[in-house]
């Protein structure tokens, strides 16, 4: 099923939940959205869950607005962060609920829950209460509540945050092979970017309510629209630094108090469209420890990632994080020389954030 | 002013400063509670106007702060030096420190020529109790009875009419006033007859007062110190519940005696026995003096109340508690603070008017007969209503505890908010509809003013009510029946008690479990 | 719409009850103590009542009788506050916080008896208290002692008034107190030991402090209740024995409207003495809900179908 988001805003009083939202779903997509915590991406799945009014705007359910229709006549599943299994049912019951409540005939509803425990390999849990079931399970029992009725679209509220990393593994790949499988279009909020990056098709990035980029994983970490996505994307997170753009002798360059560097040309266009102070930013893979590096620094701090080594590394006044071999032991106080993939340099305007590079 | 500077800023750290500041502290405390003493017994009334306050009022009070007097002194004098690190130096502070402001106490009592100094009224005659009566030993000379003709060997039986002992004797001289006349009827020789003595206030100081009073002060000074200690809190805590227990205990004992005096049970020759389990026969049957129906029906109709009210008030209140937590409505703000005012505002006001709500809702047409005046279900009503705006705010607070998440599942399940209700939320809230239905039934089956006040008939009396009227009763007073009726009443509220503590707790301090 | 119709649907039951059983009366008691409604012209019909004006209160403020009640009252609420809800119910929870929990809890749990025992059962166990000798149990243990022996219903009735309904106020306070004391932090009483306080002090710099609130609760509330029940005096001593000696407010109000000893039922001039509780329980309420921040408790459901 299509789902399209024209114009959609929701107001908690004088608060901004979500503004001016437009969003186009296709069907049997996997869309996540991505952001930090309040930034409208629950809020929006509730209102294409029928929970909450949109204040303006419209949601559009294939060829059907659904604005005006109940939770329960909108054909969606929904897991949650929570699970929200009912504690005073056994998993049969909480399978079978919204069966029982469309009234689906009693053999019915018993064939039903019991395929859709059988997908979910929960089949030897069906007389369990949700107390006596671990989170991996319970998770598991919400995801067939909510396919038992053949919905058309699956929501998901950041269903793998209560679960332990390992187990969060699994599911992911799991939710997302049973998703193409049948084909459902699922809609998956997340404040997790490897969730994110890893399971959707197409990833909406929101912020402050605002919808700051809708585009697949890849187009996102490569070419990301806004300092904000650069920054939220990735993780160890790009280095940003303050620099302007100089002519030297006919070869483009970027300077900043501690650092002058020489950029292809390609960036010419990007640096013709700035006005003097520019955001650099570049991601902690493209700066290499390289013995023959232009620029000098000194390590500040080095935390272990277990396969890289993270360094924070100061040059001049300014802090960069890079990954490094473990095997070159490095430690606090290394003198270093480092080297810049330029090729992939981001540059952005400081006062709207726009990409400079990308457009 | 130099003198209360050096007051107010003791150095503590020297053993004879400390010892200032116990005593200071001692002393503004006798000082307070003497001067709340002062005020009740002589300032009230004549600001206020003698006639009216009630004398026996005030004059207890200023009393009890007279006995609080001491107690206060030597306590905040003990506890001034009780944060000593050594705990014989502490104690020993606190016993000089306390003897001193008892010296002072006692120089001021004195002084006014109160307390063990303070002129006591006298008939001026000794004597013992014997079997005859209170046997005169020896009489002061010139004194009150001398001059009234009393005689040694003179046997004292009754004033005027009244048969004394020794003891109650000198309880009413010790409340008499000057020149108070005691009418005394005495036996001389065999012969009866009868003179008056007119007490006087003699002076002279009662040294075993002073000597009980110093060893009180030490005990308190050396508690002072040690206070709270492992087993000080239990004894108090035993001692302040003692009259409950005691009361409880004659109520037990009484169902199953004859007759009791204090809490012994007595048999027809006034010794202690006398054991009977002939109160108890209504319950199989036996006619209780006074009722023209049977205990059952009583029993029954307490039942019906309290369960009829249980249920309204848990449906009712947990309704509206739902819609209030739950659901975003026109005028919901306006509904929540309106139940919190009703949470504060006495309900039991409102009897008079209600009286009349009733008298009307009897008039209506069909349901009238149901919910009048006089009806089981128009009282059942009444305590519903009181009890609503605890039960909705107690169910909103329920509610509010449930994952909104569950909710919306349910709606996206399919369910209609009436449904969630039902199948969704209510089972997840049972402790609280456990708490405000032991709540519910308590308040129905202990029911008194409201059912007394809105009934009238035969039908409608209820357990407590008909207990009134047993002990209302013109006719003497069975009270071992009433006691076994009474006990009998009490059953269920045992039940509760010994299994659902936890919750009453809860639910006494009227929900509000310490917010606020 | 069809949202605040399902919502209006679930508040109805509710609304109606308060609607007949405390917003109307609120407006019928003002309404009857204008007029001179008595069993002579009794009518329950509101229409036919006769209407006088403020006549009942100036009745009222002449009434030598009740300005002794007007100051038993007084005396009844500030004893039995200042000596049990208050005094008494802070000793009881801070001495059960003090000793095991179990044994606290025992001990906290026995003070809610006095609330839940029946009030006629629990004045009856009280009326053979304090019975005259040789029946009271008080003066048996006086007896007992070779004390001399009361008859306190005559001589002294004011103490058992106040002990009766100080027993069960303690409970109420208790309660309150005892949940504040609980849910002081422990890291603050830890800190405190760790200065080297003593007992007193930490209960002076740590407990106290922080039952500030808790205190003016209580304080304020059971005042309230205290001024308007009277439901155990009325059990007890009916007001009596003689004229007016253990009367309170409440009681006379109850007394004119609804329990006329001589058969002379006043409802109108009951009423006046009604509605000065009721101005009293409005105006008190409202500060509750003002002072306590109840109001902050309203936040908005986060559901908005239907």
């Amino acid at each position: 099923m299509e789902v399209e988001l024209s114009n959609l805003s929701k107001k908690f009083g004088d608060v901004v939940g979500v503004e001016a939202l437009d969003l186009d779903i296709h069907d049997g997509e996997f869309v996540a959205f991505l952001g930090p915590s309040g930034c409208g991406k629950t809020t929006t799945l509730l209102m294409m869950a029928g929970i909450y009014r949109p204040t303006t705007g419209t949601i559009r359910f294939g060829d059907r607005i659904v604005n005006q229709l109940q939770p329960r006549d909108r054909n969606i599943g929904m897991v949650f962060q929570s699970y929200a299994l009912y504690p005073h049912m056994t998993v049969f019951g909480n399978i079978t609920y919204p069966l029982k409540l469309k009234k689906v005939p009693r053999q019915e509803q018993q064939r039903r829950v019991e395929a859709a425990a059988e997908t979910m390999g929960i089949a030897h849990l069906l007389d369990r209460r949700p107390a006596q079931l671990s989170g991996g399970q319970q998770q598991r029992v919400a995801l067939g509540r909510a396919l038992v009725k053949e919905p058309d679209i699956l929501l998901f509220d950041e269903p793998l945050s209560n679960l332990d990393a390992r187990l969060r593994l699994t599911m992911r790949g799991e939710i997302r092979s049973l998703q193409k499988r049948l084909g459902i279009t699922a809609i998956y909020v997340t404040h997790d970017q490897v969730e994110a990056l890893t399971m959707a098709d197409r990833i909406a990035v929101m912020n402050l309510g605002r919808l700051q980029a809708f585009a697949t994983p890849d187009d996102l970490y490569e070419r990301p629209p806004t300092k904000f996505i650069a920054g939220f994307v990735g993780n160890p997170p790009m280095n940003f630094l303050d620099i302007e753009f100089a002519q030297e002798n006919g070869t483009l360059q970027l300077r900043s108090e501690s650092l002058e560097l020489g950029l292809p040309p390609e960036f010419a266009a990007a640096a013709a469209a700035a006005d003097g102070a520019v955001t650099f930013g570049i991601r902690p893979e493209d700066i290499i420890l390289d013995d023959n590096g232009p620029v000098s620094g000194e390590v500040f701090v080095v935390e272990p990632l277990g396969r890289d080594d993270l360094l924070d590394i100061i040059v001049g006044t300014e802090h960069f994080l890079l990954l490094a071999d473990p095997k070159r032991k490095s430690r606090a106080g290394d003198r270093v020389r480092l080297s810049f993939d330029m090729t992939r340099a981001h540059f952005f305007d400081p006062r709207s954030e726009l990409a400079l590079s990308w457009k | 002013m130099a003198a209360a500077g050096a007051l107010t800023n003791i150095n503590t750290d020297s053993m004879s400063g400390r010892l200032l500041l116990a005593l200071r502290n001692g002393l503004l405390a006798a000082l307070a509670m003497a001067l709340l003493a002062f005020v009740f017994h002589s300032l009230l009334r004549p600001v206020i106007g003698s006639a009216l306050v009630e004398e026996t009022l005030t004059i207890t009070l200023s009393r009890l702060f007279l006995v609080l007097l001491p107690i206060a002194a030597y306590l905040a004098a003990g506890t001034a030096v009780r944060n000593m690190e050594e705990r014989h130096k502490a104690l020993i502070l606190a016993l000089v420190a306390v003897s001193a402001v008892y010296a002072l106490v006692v120089g001021a009592q004195a002084f006014l020529g109160a307390g063990p100094f303070a002129p006591r009224p006298s008939l001026q005659f000794s004597a013992r109790q014997t079997d005859e009566g209170i046997l005169v030993e020896a009489l002061e000379a010139g004194g009150a009875a001398e001059q009234a003709g009393l005689q040694p060997g003179d046997i004292v039986t009754a004033i005027r009419r009244d048969q004394v002992t020794l003891t109650e004797l000198n309880r009413r001289v010790g409340l008499a006033e000057d020149d108070d006349p005691f009418r005394l009827r005495y036996i001389r020789n065999g012969e009866q007859d009868q003179l008056t003595v007119r007490a006087v206030l003699q002076s002279g100081v009662d040294y075993s007062a002073i000597v009980t009073g110093l060893v009180i002060a030490l005990v308190i000074a050396a508690l002072s110190i040690y206070w709270p200690g492992r087993t000080l809190p239990y004894i108090l805590l035993a001692v302040s519940l003692l009259p409950m227990v005691v009361g409880y205990l004659w109520l037990i004992i009484a169902t199953f005696s004859y007759r009791t005096r204090g809490i012994l049970p007595l048999d027809g020759q006034g010794n202690i026995g006398g054991l009977t389990i002939e109160n108890w026969g209504f319950l199989v049957g036996k006619d209780i003096a006074g009722l023209e129906f049977s205990i059952w029906q009583v029993t029954l109709n307490s039942f019906l109340l309290a369960v009829m009210m249980t249920a309204v008030v848990l449906l009712v209140s947990s309704m509206a508690g739902y819609a209030l937590s739950r659901m975003s409505f026109a005028g919901r703000k306006f509904f929540l603070s309106f139940t919190l005012i009703l949470h504060g505002f006495p309900a039991v006001t409102l009897l008079i008017p209600i009286f009349f709500i009733l008298l009307n809702l009897g008039n209506l047409p069909l349901i009238g007969d149901l919910i009048g005046f006089n009806t089981l279900g128009g009282i059942t009503l009444v305590m519903v209503a009181f009890d609503l705006p605890l039960g909705i705010w107690l169910m909103k607070g329920f509610f509010d505890h449930i994952p909104w998440d569950m909710e919306r599942s349910a709606l996206i399940d399919g369910a209609s908010r009436w449904r969630v209700y039902r199948e969704i939320v209510l089972p997840q809230i049972r402790p609280g509809l456990l708490a405000l239905g032991i709540f519910a039934f308590i308040g129905g089956w202990n029911a008194f003013l409201i059912p007394q006040t809105y009934s009238i008939g035969a039908g409608t009396v209820n357990l407590p009510v008909f207990l009134n009227e047993l002990i209302d009763e013109t006719a003497p007073v069975d009270w071992n029946q009433v006691a076994a009726v009474g006990l009998f009443q009490l059953i269920p509220i045992f039940i509760f008690f010994v299994f659902a503590q936890e919750y009453l707790l809860n639910i006494y301090a009227g929900g509000t479990k310490g917010s606020s | 719409m069809q949202a605040n119709l399902t919502a209006y649907g679930f508040m109805a039951p509710a609304g109606l009850l308060v609607l007949l059983f405390f917003f109307l009366p609120v407006l019928i008691v003002l309404y009857l103590s204008l007029t001179n409604l008595a069993s002579a012209n009794f009518t329950s019909n509101l229409a036919e009542m006769e209407f006088i004006g403020l006549r009942n209160f100036q009745t009222l403020l002449n009434d030598q009788f009740a300005k002794k009640i007007f100051f038993n009252t007084i005396f009844y609420v500030m004893s039995t506050l200042a000596l049990f809800n208050v005094t008494a119910a802070l000793i009881v929870s801070l001495l059960t916080a003090h000793i095991n929990r179990r044994a606290g809890f025992v001990f906290r749990a026995l003070w809610i008896l006095p609330r839940i025992t029946t009030s006629t059962v629990y004045i009856l166990i009280w009326r053979r208290m304090m019975a005259e000798a040789p029946f009271g149990i008080i003066n048996q243990v006086n007896t007992a002692l070779g004390w001399p022996t009361w008859n306190y219903g005559a001589e002294n009735p004011w103490v058992f008034v106040i002990l009766v309904n100080g027993f069960i106020g303690i409970s109420f306070g208790m309660i309150i107190f005892t949940s504040a004391i609980e849910s002081i932090p422990a890291d603050l009483m830890n800190a405190s030991l760790v200065d080297g306080s003593t007992y007193l002090q930490r209960i002076r710099h740590v407990t106290l402090p922080l039952l500030r609130w808790p205190l003016l609760f209580v304080v304020t509330y059971q005042s309230l209740s205290l001024l308007t029940s009277f439901e155990q005096i009325l059990l007890l001593t009916d007001g009596g024995p003689g004229l007016y000696r253990t009367e309170v407010w409440a009681l006379t109000a109850f007394h004119r409207a609804l329990s006329n000893y001589f058969g002379n039922t006043q409802w109108g001039y009951g009423s006046a003495f009604a509605v000065v509780l009721v101005i009293i329980g409005v105006i008190l309420a409202v500060v509750y809900m003002r002072v306590f921040r109840f109001d902050e408790l309203v936040a908005e459901p986060r559901i908005e179908v239907l």
